[in-house]
């Protein structure tokens, strides 16, 4: 084996350990936030490095998958104890979001569909949640959260069967017209949903006594609630990023990639172009209502307000900064997602621009919007896409 | 004639009109630049946003109103052509997701820019036609000055385009360079100049459409004004099918009307899933539109 | 397995009990100096509160005045030496009345910005504005048990002590203002046909039903959307005005936020439409109403002659609490810059004042050393008359409702309004109560106020 290029590897792994330390403290309420995260996500770099080495992959790959699941999920779990509530609840909002990110990514990046459209998805899983705990408040969260899903499903089967005919700018076209007309949907069924005022949660989610029991009585019920939280939403996003990462290795997501790249081709081999995007698109809203009924989990309640068409398209663009198509694109812009209020209010704090003027106020969508065009244009790939590049472009180096 | 004219259904019909010319200015913008440089341009409202707060308020003192709108027009011809130049020229052969993400992205810029520069507090122009319904015998009618300057504007505006790319030769040119690139630069068309063109009409055409939206008293010019009627107006143009002008234009007066006619009838709710509903069943009846002749795809 | 394989997996458990270890002793650190007050956002100098209120956005417009002027009777006191010793402080964020994006200045949701004061630590949120978004963090705010005291609205929805004993409203209700609207109607319009716009909520519902209950049934009543309203710019309520005239609809009721009434009066102006307007107390502020009105150049407003209510007196009143309304504004230069004996004294800044000072004397009154549980018990069995507002204030354990009274209002201008006939009514939310008028309370300012 090579002994210098896993050195380097090891190497490149703690600088960027030391970087991930540095910028997450900087950016966050305490020290201790900071060094926390910073380790979580210190492990999560180290764990890919080590599982995604030759070998394992190769022989026993939904093994690997697994044990990678499984390393993540100890290690946020075990982090969430030490994480203050706003923390936590950022990074439970950041996971939901990474879910829905997933979605879109399969869509646009393994079967070439765009949808713009995701964040009415959203806005299903999360209304679905909602109406269901107020009617039936005895079901588990686990059961309604899977009856979101299923929701999700359904109407992307609506909306998926008249998209199948349709080329990028109509289909684009199309799920922006779903977007806009999801608050007038919602308000047509007011008695139901709540129309524009939302519905909360008639009895918020707290975790059993045997967890908050742990705690000390000095810990306030707001930390121990947003922990528990967090650990319900990271659960579920390992389990959701584990079936995508099956997904998109199996023969579905091989004819998937086959349609994205020569329809033609596909068709003369045999596969049946509608069906194929219309489970593409069947999963990319599921897996939407999925987040969005998590965000009403961790939100304690719905607003149909929040499930614009301004929030499609920052999924539209989290999904292409992070890299369509990759898994660690979504992992990458959930996290983006859950900081970026920080980030730029740490930017304007620093760069003398008033934080209650239209400048600082308007500076995340001009930002999002700049990055989505630079990237675009420059990096169509997005951020995984481009470290895969230079990843490549070393080996090559030293291999030749 | 007057209880007729007066009528809930005429006053619908005129209302209807008076919007759906709106939507369809916008729709042919659209289809402009989609019959030019084959690009869906997402940010089709928020250029001209732009223009006409470039005329409407930074040159609003002592400016008579209709130097402002040609100054905005000016303006709308002048960030279609740059916006083509430096953004768009990338853009053409890429994959088909880049250009409806990047124009996305522009359109967030942009309203970002304006919000962050101009503040959301809605502005106001008024125009000198006054936005109160005539009367008929104390009777409300459906159309005032205003919504009769709306519709000649819209009127003249259609014309004007059609004329261009029939009888002058620039549009045979325009018209050329989009449909057969390599034959027209052989034959001496100057193409990427073309494009550019494609794009400064465009913009210009939806610049004359927002400054009718900005003039409104009711309405004025914020950000976010162009958003409601760049759905509508691409509705239109999807109906219509993104290459057929008239088809444009046809669509957006009958989704005027249509909707008018939903929202009074039925509730304000309504209006939006009717659109849908029409973009859905009118693109699987027609997936290219409803105007235009049925192409096969090249292999 | 291979010795790269073993390395690696070497080299990533010895990575990850590092990290542990380095959390667990950084940890350590941190939670040793953790220790919280025992009534959370409780020292013994000062004591938090927090409010979610629309600082920008669709509702700002004459709303954004109230917190502030709410934080200038804080302040005022705050210089006499605050209450039992303690300082208020008060904390404001901006939930955008839950509509963030459109119109608002990036402000996080009512969910969000309620995490944001739950996390001061906060002692109870204290004048949230807005019925609709105030709904949605009541089982938030009680599973953390934090109090949700003078929420700012005049729903039923803050009248469920067995839900919600911690919740507590202040204004007198839509459903009570219902019922004393239907009394003038029913006596100044009795064959009038009679219309009704409502907002698509708790707000609309709960004026409807006032109004039913007090004998006046709309011929036509429709409900309008906040989100359709500003993504429409107002245009969304010009169907809606259009069929009232069609109906020929004499009187219209309106329960509205003020941005919901000029898009109203704005679109009976353009079909040329003049019913009698009878409007709720929380959009009918004249000031407010009148403002984009007097931006486009109009001359007077299309208020003028509306007929709306109020729980407080009105700005020319002689009652004694409106000069030292202004001299706690005046005294509050940072917040009201420039403001002295001439300037206006609109609704929203006496509505701010109006519960500042309920809360100001329930603090004291719940005495030097108190808990969460035992300021609740105090609130429910003490009777505050001595506000600002017309009728006394009073919770039961079995009602947390606040108000229950006002005076019927004319808009004069676009700055002022008086009253019709000086009569206070009192009324209860039962569908049937009726409607009294009170004797007109005194209510003197205590002397520690002064």
């Amino acid at each position: 084996m090579n002994w210098t290029r896993l050195k380097r590897r090891e190497v490149l792994s703690t600088i960027l350990i030391a970087v991930a330390v540095a910028i997450t403290s900087l950016t966050t309420s305490s020290v201790r936030d900071g060094v926390a995260i910073g380790v979580m996500v210190a492990v999560a770099i180290i764990g890919i490095a080590t599982l995604t080495a030759n070998g394992l992959r190769a022989t026993h790959p939904v093994l690997a998958r697994a044990a990678l699941t499984v390393v993540v999920l100890d290690v946020s779990l075990f982090a969430t104890y030490f994480f203050s509530a706003i923390t936590n609840f950022n990074l439970a909002i950041g996971a939901a979001m990474s879910i829905v990110l997933l979605g879109l990514s399969f869509l646009t990046g393994a079967s070439g569909q765009i949808s713009l459209g995701n964040g009415a998805f959203m806005g299903v899983g999360a209304l679905i949640m909602g109406m269901w705990a107020n009617h039936h408040t005895s079901t588990p969260i686990f059961i309604t959260l899977l009856i979101a899903v299923a929701g999700g499903a359904f109407v992307g089967l609506l909306l998926g069967l008249p998209a199948t005919r349709l080329r990028g700018p109509y289909l684009a076209g199309m799920t922006l017209a779903f977007a806009v007309a999801f608050t007038a949907i919602v308000n047509s069924f007011s008695s139901w949903t709540g129309a524009d005022a939302g519905l909360q949660l008639p009895t918020a989610v707290t975790p059993p006594h045997w967890l908050s029991d742990f705690f000390s009585s000095q810990t306030t019920l707001l930390t121990v609630n947003s922990m528990w939280l967090a650990d319900i939403t990271i659960l579920v996003t390992g389990v959701a990023f584990f079936f995508m990462a099956n997904l998109f290795a199996s023969r579905t997501g091989r004819t998937m990639r086959l349609i994205r790249d020569n329809d033609v081709a596909a068709e003369l081999v045999g596969i049946s172009l509608p069906r194929a995007r219309v489970i593409a698109f069947m999963v990319s809203s599921a897996y939407a209502a999925l987040g969005g009924a998590l965000w009403t989990l961790i939100n304690n309640s719905v607003s149909p307000s929040t499930y614009s068409l301004a929030l499609s398209i920052t999924i539209l663009s989290l999904v292409v900064i992070g890299g369509i198509g990759t898994i660690s694109g979504a992992l990458i812009g959930g996290v983006i997602y859950a900081y970026s209020t920080n980030v730029i209010s740490w930017f304007t704090a620093h760069t003398g621009i008033n934080p209650q003027g239209n400048l600082a106020n308007q500076l995340p969508g001009i930002i999002f919007g700049g990055l989505l065009i630079v990237t675009m244009l420059f990096a169509p790939m997005g951020i995984v896409g481009a470290l895969r590049r230079l990843w490549s472009k070393r080996r090559a180096r030293t291999a030749g | 004639m007057d209880p007729f004219l007066t009528s809930r259904i005429v006053s619908d019909i005129l209302t209807g009109l008076t919007n759906g010319v709106i939507y369809g200015l916008l729709a042919l913008s659209l289809v402009l630049v989609w019959r030019s440089t084959r690009i869906l341009n997402f940010a089709q409202g928020a250029m001209p946003m732009l223009a006409t707060y470039v005329g409407m308020v930074v040159f609003a003192h002592q400016l008579s109103y209709w130097t402002l709108v040609i100054v905005s027009i000016v303006a709308g011809f002048a960030i279609g052509g740059v916006t083509e130049r430096v953004l768009v020229r990338h853009l053409y052969g890429k994959p088909e997701i880049n250009p409806i993400v990047v124009m996305v992205g522009f359109l967030i810029v942009l309203e970002g820019v304006a919000a962050a520069i101009w503040s959301t507090t809605p502005r106001g122009t008024p125009s000198p036609f006054s936005p109160i319904d005539w009367q008929l015998n104390g009777r409300p009618i459906a159309l005032s000055a205003f919504s009769v300057y709306e519709i000649v504007t819209a009127l003249v505006v259609m014309i004007g385009v059609a004329a261009l790319f029939r009888f002058t030769k620039l549009g045979l040119q325009l018209r050329a360079s989009a449909l057969a690139p390599e034959v027209s630069r052989l034959l001496g068309v100057r193409v990427s100049r073309m494009l550019t063109f494609g794009w400064i009409l465009s913009t210009g055409v939806g610049t004359i459409c927002t400054v009718l939206v900005a003039s409104n008293f009711f309405t004025g010019l914020t950000p976010q004004v162009m958003d409601g009627i760049f759905a509508f107006g691409f509705i239109a143009a999807a109906v219509g099918g993104l290459d057929s002008p008239v088809g444009a234009i046809v669509s957006g007066v009958a989704i005027g009307i249509i909707l008018q006619f939903v929202g009074d009838y039925v509730n304000s709710n309504a209006i939006m899933i009717t659109a849908l509903i029409i973009l859905i069943i009118s693109l699987m009846v027609r997936p290219n539109g409803l105007f235009t002749k049925s192409t096969a795809r090249r292999v | 397995m291979g010795k790269t394989r073993m390395r690696q997996l070497a080299t990533g458990a010895t990575a990850l009990l590092l990290c542990m270890g380095f959390v667990t002793v950084g940890s350590s650190f941190v939670n040793a100096g953790a220790a919280s007050a025992r009534t959370p956002g409780v020292t013994a100098k000062q004591i938090t509160i927090g409010a979610t209120v629309p600082l920008t956005g669709i509702a700002s417009s004459g709303y954004n005045e109230v917190a502030k002027a709410a934080n200038a009777v804080f302040n005022y006191v705050n210089k006499k030496g605050g209450v039992n010793g303690r300082k208020i402080k008060y904390i404001t964020k901006d939930d955008c009345y839950n509509t963030p994006g459109l119109g608002c200045a990036g402000a996080g949701s009512t969910v969000a910005q309620t995490r944001t004061l739950l996390s001061a630590p906060v002692f109870a949120t204290v004048g949230s504005l807005g019925t609709a978004p105030q709904d949605l963090v009541r089982s938030l705010l009680k599973s953390n048990g934090v109090p949700q005291l003078f929420v700012n609205s005049g729903s039923r929805d803050w009248n469920s002590p067995n839900t919600y004993p911690g919740l507590f409203g202040w204004q007198t209700s839509y459903n009570e203002e219902g019922k004393i609207f239907a009394k003038y109607i029913n006596a100044t319009y009795p064959t009038d046909n009679t219309c009704f716009l409502g907002q698509g909520d708790d707000f609309g519902a709960d004026g409807l039903a006032g109004l039913v209950a007090g004998g006046v049934s709309p011929s036509d009543t429709q409900f309008y959307s906040v989100t359709a309203l500003v993504l429409s710019q107002g245009a969304s309520v010009g169907p809606y005005v259009a069929k009232f005239q069609s109906d020929k609809c004499t009187v219209v009721v309106l329960d509205t936020i003020p941005g919901a009434t000029d898009a109203v009066l704005g679109a009976a102006l353009k079909l040329g439409y003049s019913p009698h307007w009878v409007i709720s107390s929380v959009g009918s502020d004249p000031v407010a109403v009148f403002a984009p009105f007097a931006k486009a150049g109009l001359p007077t407003s299309p208020e003028v002659g509306a007929i709306s209510f109020s729980f407080l007196p009105t700005s020319a009143s002689s009652s004694s609490w409106i000069p030292w309304m202004r001299k706690v504004l005046t005294a509050d230069t940072a917040q009201f810059p420039g403001f002295n004996s001439t300037s206006i004294l609109d609704g929203n800044m006496e509505y701010g004042i109006g519960w500042g000072v309920a809360f100001v004397e329930a603090l004291k009154a719940a005495g030097k050393t108190f808990t969460r549980a035992s300021f609740l018990k105090i609130l429910t069995s003490t009777t505050f008359s001595q506000t600002p507002s017309l009728t006394p204030l009073r919770y039961t354990t079995s009602d947390h409702q606040g108000l229950n009274g006002g005076y019927l209002t004319r808009v004069t201008s676009g700055t002022a309004l008086t009253t019709v006939d000086g009569k206070i009514y009192t009324t209860d939310s039962s569908p049937s109560g009726v409607v009294t008028s009170a004797k007109k309370l005194s209510s003197g300012i205590p002397s520690w106020l002064k």
